[in-house]
């Protein structure tokens, strides 16, 4: 996994130049115009549930906004720190108990649960992160993160008094109007799911392109290099471990006004290793990836009306196949191709071979 | 006093024997083959459900233990020739295909088996005395049984010369296969070795606890915090942490509180690699950066 040549190892800013240089013939063009027409895209697709009247939309809408929103906050640790964080899934249900109980319990307004809810996770986070990550490579985490997964679920299932068991939780608030826009109804909600994906999408684009998402990469790629070149390798991957953790809990607290409903099943590795099929089906490491795996693995199966025990082993056939055959995902396999194109382009002027 | 003790000792020991019974097959794939077996708790759940399905076909309990044992080989084998030869070179690469392995297993598994839980009646009912101290004598066998189970395996690793191959693969795949141990073979070993004792860790579970197709995780669980504990991929370790561990709990939910029986290992953990990071019976040395 960490081996996978992602597009981020090349620097990014080459491959633009021999694109200027070339005389742009048409496929060059467009290599260079794709992230544009993505982002056009993604504008479209948040907008078409956004503006319908469709219930069923917005419903969908909301729940493949929020899965988009976790695989890219998983995609921070996963794909640019390459370490392995099985505890998604209850950072996001730890998000969703902690600002439903602040809520409900404590009387807190819903804003400003999700500020207190992100601190929590962040030093919950940092309790488990530093000493799993102190020494070793990635095994360590992968097993700690796994086992606090798994007791954050039993923890949720079997603490009756603060959170109703297994039968679950009932949420029975909206969040409070902000700035006259109102978020009680089921288009309200959607706004907050999109608007909990674009902060995430924020914050990873800008992350990739800081010091900070380029010493990452470093990490992934060789940790003792990494060191040499004076990146503090443990607090580097803490950091990233850290912030993904927060942005899931931040994510959570939207799904408990959005489901009404709250259970410990929240909390299932399952739900992380979805998110990781997720994002080798669309591309670790890319900012797009995450979203074109959600899209390809909760939009399809949910209109075609594939029963979800079928969808699960399709789901874990794909992260097999996709692992040992197609290692850089839908969207790495589109890069590979344009950056082809580009290269090709490139090479053939007289300018480029010069240089 | 000392009758309430002693009872939660052996009641620790037992559970801990258990424990341990998984996490050896996860620490010594881990340590030869460098793969983190995320799958190792759907053969136990897998074990689970041949011993029951023998039991009620009449068979009786020591075939359906080592039916389950047979079979779990069978299937390693199978995902090791299919699947896991093909991502020695990389922990994540192996780690993540288990993942997409407990997908499907699991899945098929609830759709065939349904999520009911089901129950065999155990080989022995009853009590037994010893020096005052009332024990069930399921539990007792459960504990003679792992003991055995693990003792054998050990002695299997230390003593017989697969056992030594399989070691030295461990401490230096390039010097095993100079001195002409088959790498490719003792890999198959290895994986085989590790699930049949998943299968009779199933077995063994089923004959104690309730078996559904989600009855994974919670061995699984139990299994990564030994492999931790012991050290990542020492099996003298993982034993004795195993032990600890079973200690540690039945302790702990005797006289502090049941409901957070599963935390204590945990803590245990957490606790133990603050101050010991390679484990409390690892290999000092071995960090990297």
């Amino acid at each position: 996994m960490s081996s996978a040549s992602t597009p981020l190892a090349q620097p990014r800013e080459a491959i633009g130049r021999t694109a200027r240089v070339a005389a742009a013939p048409r496929l060059a063009l467009l290599a260079r115009s794709l992230p544009i027409v993505g982002w056009l895209v993604l504008a479209v697709l948040i907008l078409f549930p956004g503006m319908g009247a469709s219930r069923y939309l917005l419903y969908l809408g909301t729940l493949i906004a929020l899965q988009a929103a976790l695989a890219t906050s998983l995609n921070l640790v996963m794909g640019y720190a390459g370490q392995f964080a099985m505890s998604h899934a209850a950072f996001y249900g730890f998000g969703a108990y902690a600002s439903a109980l602040l809520v409900s319990g404590a009387g807190v307004g819903f804003w400003i649960s999700i500020p207190l809810t992100m601190l929590l996770a962040a030093v919950l986070a940092a309790c488990i992160g530093y000493p799993a990550l102190r020494y070793t490579g990635g095994v360590h985490l992968a097993l700690i993160t796994f086992a606090f997964g798994e007791l954050a679920r039993l923890l949720a299932a079997n603490w009756h008094s603060v959170t109703g068991g297994p039968m679950g939780m009932r949420v029975l608030y909206s969040p409070e109007p902000l700035l006259g826009f109102s978020f009680a109804t089921s288009r309200g909600l959607y706004w907050l799911a999109t608007g909990m994906l674009l902060v995430s999408l924020l914050i990873v684009f800008l992350v990739q392109r800081s010091r900070f998402g380029r010493a990452l990469v470093a990490v992934r790629e060789d940790e003792v290099l990494a060191a040499f070149l004076g990146i503090n390798v443990v607090a580097h991957k803490l950091a990233a471990y850290v912030m993904s953790s927060m942005m899931a809990a931040m994510i959570g607290t939207a799904y408990a006004p959005f489901m009404s409903f709250i259970s410990p099943e929240l909390l299932n590795a399952h739900q992380t290793i979805s998110l990781i099929g997720v994002l080798i089906l669309g591309g670790i490491g890319t900012l797009s990836g995450p979203i074109i795996g959600t899209l390809v693995f909760f939009g399809i199966p949910e209109l075609l009306r594939v029963a979800q025990l079928y969808r699960l082993v399709i789901l874990g056939a794909v992260i097999i196949v996709g692992v040992l055959f197609m290692p850089q995902g839908i969207s790495g396999l589109i890069r590979q191709r344009l950056k082809r194109w580009t290269r090709d382009v490139g090479m053939a002027t007289p300018e480029a071979v010069k240089r | 006093m000392w009758i309430d003790v002693a009872q939660t000792v052996f009641d620790g020991l037992m559970v801990g024997g258990l424990y341990a019974t998984v996490a050896v097959g996860i620490t010594l794939v881990f340590g030869i083959m460098g793969i983190l077996n995320f799958a190792h708790g759907q053969m136990v759940m897998l074990g689970a459900y041949i011993a029951f399905f023998a039991v009620t076909a009449g068979f009786g309990f020591w075939a359906g233990l080592l039916l389950a044992m047979v079979a779990m080989g069978l299937f390693g084998l199978i995902l090791e020739r299919l699947i896991f030869r093909h991502t020695l070179t990389d922990h994540m690469t192996g780690l993540t295909v288990s993942l997409g392995i407990i997908m499907v297993v699991e899945n098929l598994a609830a759709a065939v088996f349904t999520p009911d839980h089901r129950n065999f009646d155990p080989p022995l009912s009853g009590n037994v005395q010893v020096l005052g101290i009332t024990l069930s004598a399921q539990r007792l066998l459960v504990l003679v049984l792992v003991m055995g189970l693990v003792g054998a395996f050990y002695l299997f690793l230390q003593k017989t010369s697969f056992g030594k191959a399989i070691r030295a693969t461990g401490q230096n795949r390039t010097g095993a296969a100079l001195v002409g141990v088959q790498i490719t073979q003792i890999t198959a070993l290895v994986f085989v070795l590790g699930s049949a004792m998943a299968g009779a860790a199933g077995a063994l579970y089923g004959s104690l606890f309730a078996i559904t197709p989600y009855m994974a995780s919670g061995p699984l669980m139990k299994g990564f915090i030994l492999t931790v504990l012991g050290g990542l991929g020492s099996v003298p370790g993982v034993v004795l942490a195993g032990f600890l561990l079973g200690l540690a709990e039945s302790f702990g939910s005797r006289y502090f509180s049941a409901a957070f029986n599963d935390g204590y290992g945990f803590i245990l953990m957490i606790i133990t690699l603050l101050f010991f990071p390679t484990g409390l019976f690892g290999v000092r040395g071995k960090a990297r950066v």
